[in-house]
């Protein structure tokens, strides 16, 4: 331990140098953290609007068959831990026709539970009440508006076989897009069956949501094999965004491999700088008989120290530009990412020590004789 | 049963250093033996090596050839661990010049080989220290920076680290260089005395006659090479 105390108080007699490279330390570290919450938040933000509501994944009826089981959704639930909601849904479409003017709908009779884990539909009703009884229908914002419909009134719709049925508007809801709010329409699963001429275990699909939207693909591939269903994921049918995102992080991951770069060098110039402005201490401190091991340690220690100093302070001022970000005029917010967090301290604080293994090498190899000849 | 080995014992050294034209022979076949208890002195004129001959002597350098023995053990067959610890628990060095460490205080240069050594400084080591500290003149220093010292007060600090670890032997480079005569007076006195209480060796280099007269045996180095190696009863010196 002499070692963390001789670097401490070399650390201690030079404050300005030091507080010059725990500075620059803070900020590189800062600008990890922030850059890095930025990203991800922005990521998780656009994911969440692409697929926070509706289905990661949807079974299917398997080749030559037009339905599923209902049982499919609890078995989905038992079986994948990853899934947080299961629903079996019927889907049908059908056409509000009112004059000359026509609107397709496509409709999904489910369980009003289910129905609301995966579309949370219970946190975006504008108008009416979240209840989907027998004959009871809820309609989108943009439906809404085109048609004059509310709460309460009634909704006669064009089935598929040419019969009409008659619904109840029960609630209005807005799910954040447009195409949705116009086309989606939700029902009853027993509503749905009548419209079908379904039986009662019988349903298109089983809509599941996943605590890891990018799991989608292997849940997907597992819940296929196990179940005699085809799965689809939300991942193989948003390609395009994907990629996007995924160049996205890769500039984000070469950033801050950049900032890395440049606070590794600080680091290792600034501790070569007090490797040589210490060499006399060190040859004498040999001189008395400490070991080249100990010797060597001492500017580790310094590294350490260092970025022990630098990450905190950075951490600190990553939440303050996290925080100072919250009054910025942008409609989202950036959550700081405690595991980014940890790696960026894990990082600061390796490439620090990693900076210090040449200084701390010719530390240890320095023969104490070219000091005390030297006067 | 064998005898005893001598404390020291300095056969045959040589120096050289660098190579070729501008090589230097500073040492050319040193050999002499040193007892435990022995307080004996080393002078020359400047540039005979007698330096060298104690950085030698101090493991802080390697002969050209040569071996230097402590305790019977060649020390040329050391690893550098092992050259250290003896550099830290058997040999207490005092330079030509101070080298203190200016980060640290006076108390803290003192108990550095203590510290060194893994050694915690209990009450009985402050206490001594605080001796050390009144016996050399620096009473009431201990906590002030070493480098708000003067260059005197730095020598006796560095003595004192020396003496703190009670080694077996002390090697001292013109300890006294640069202080005036009470001081230097002090320092002796010190020296003697810890020599006849704890049987302390000392091998002291001066390029000072007088002061090698105060010493029990004189080792003359001229041009790297001892060329006298003589008792002295300091006693009837003292005398004249
Ligand atoms: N590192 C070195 N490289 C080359 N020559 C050296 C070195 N150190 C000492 N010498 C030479 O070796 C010789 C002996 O030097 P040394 O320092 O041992 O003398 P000294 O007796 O201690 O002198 P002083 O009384 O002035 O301290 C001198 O000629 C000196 O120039
Ligand atoms: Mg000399």
């Amino acid at each position: 331990m002499l070692s963390l105390r001789i670097a401490a108080r070399f650390l201690k007699t030079s404050p300005g140098q030091s507080a010059l490279i725990i500075a620059g330390i803070a900020v590189g570290i800062a600008t990890q953290v922030f850059v890095g919450s930025l990203i991800t938040s922005l990521q998780a933000d656009l994911i969440d609007t692409t697929v926070g509501s509706s289905p990661h994944v949807t079974l299917l009826p398997p080749d030559g068959e037009t339905t599923l089981p209902g049982s499919y959704a609890e078995r989905v639930l038992d079986s994948e831990p990853l899934a947080t909601d299961a629903v079996a849904v019927r889907d049908f479409s059908a056409i509000y026709a009112d004059g000359d003017e026509s609107l397709p709908l496509s409709v999904k009779g489910g369980g009003a539970a289910g129905i609301d884990g995966i579309y949370g539909l219970s946190g975006r009703l504008v108008e009416g009440a979240y209840t989907l009884a027998d004959d009871e229908i809820l309609v989108g914002a943009g439906f809404a508006e085109a048609t004059g419909v509310g709460p309460g009134d009634e909704l006669s719709l064009l089935l598929p076989d040419g019969r009409t049925g008659a619904y109840v508007v029960s609630g209005v809801f807005d799910l954040g897009a447009a195409a949705a709010n116009e086309r989606l329409a939700f029902t009853a699963a027993q509503t749905a069956a009548a419209a079908l001429g379904l039986e009662t275990d019988a349903y298109s699909a089983i809509e599941v949501q996943l605590s890891d939207v990018f799991a989608s693909t292997e849940v997907a591939e597992r819940l296929a094999s196990e179940l005699d269903a085809v799965a689809v994921d939300w991942q193989a049918t948003n390609e395009e965004l994907l990629s996007g995102l995924q160049a996205q992080s890769g500039s984000s991951a070469m950033i801050q491999v950049f900032v890395l770069v440049a606070v590794a060098l600080g680091i290792a110039s600034t501790l070569a700088i007090s490797a040589v402005q210490k060499t006399r201490q060190i040859g004498i401190l040999k001189a008395m008989g400490m070991g080249d091991g100990p010797a060597g340690r001492i500017f580790l220690w310094q590294a350490a120290l260092l970025g022990a100093g630098g990450t905190t302070g950075g951490i600190a001022l990553g939440y303050a530009l996290i925080w100072g970000f919250s009054f910025a005029p942008v409609p989202f917010s950036i959550r700081p990412e405690p595991q980014f967090i940890a790696i960026s301290a894990v990082v600061g604080i390796s490439v620090a020590l990693a900076s210090s293994v040449i200084p701390a090498r010719k530390t240890s190899r320095l023969d104490p004789i070219e000091v005390i000849q030297s006067g | 049963m064998a005898e005893r080995a001598p404390l020291l014992v300095a056969d045959a050294l040589e120096k050289v250093y660098g190579s070729g034209d501008i090589a230097t022979r500073a040492l050319k076949g040193v050999s002499f033996t040193l007892e435990a208890g022995e307080f004996a002195s080393i002078v020359g004129q400047s540039g005979s090596g007698k330096s060298t001959l104690l950085n030698l002597l101090g493991l802080l350098d390697t002969p050209t050839s040569g071996v230097v023995r402590y305790n019977g053990e060649d020390t040329g067959a050391l690893k550098p661990s092992g050259r250290a610890e003896l550099r830290n628990g058997l040999i207490g060095f005092v330079f030509q010049f101070h080298y203190l460490l200016p980060e640290f205080s006076v108390w803290e240069n003192m108990v550095m080989p203590r510290l060194i050594a893994g050694v915690a400084v209990n009450d009985a080591e402050r206490r001594r220290g605080e001796e050390l500290l009144h016996l050399l003149g620096l009473a009431g220093l201990g906590d002030k920076n070493a480098n708000q010292l003067s260059g005197g007060q730095k020598q006796r600090v560095a003595i004192g680290r020396a003496l703190m670890s009670e080694p077996e032997l002390i090697l001292a480079d013109e300890p006294t260089g640069n202080l005036d005569s009470s001081n230097s007076e002090a320092v002796y006195e010190l020296f003697r005395r810890v020599n006849a209480e704890r049987g302390t060796t000392f091998l002291i280099v001066t390029h000072d006659r007088r002061i090698a007269q105060q010493t029990d045996r004189i080792l003359e180095v001229l041009d790297g090479e001892l060329v006298q190696d003589v008792p002295n009863d300091y006693r009837s010196a003292e005398k004249d």
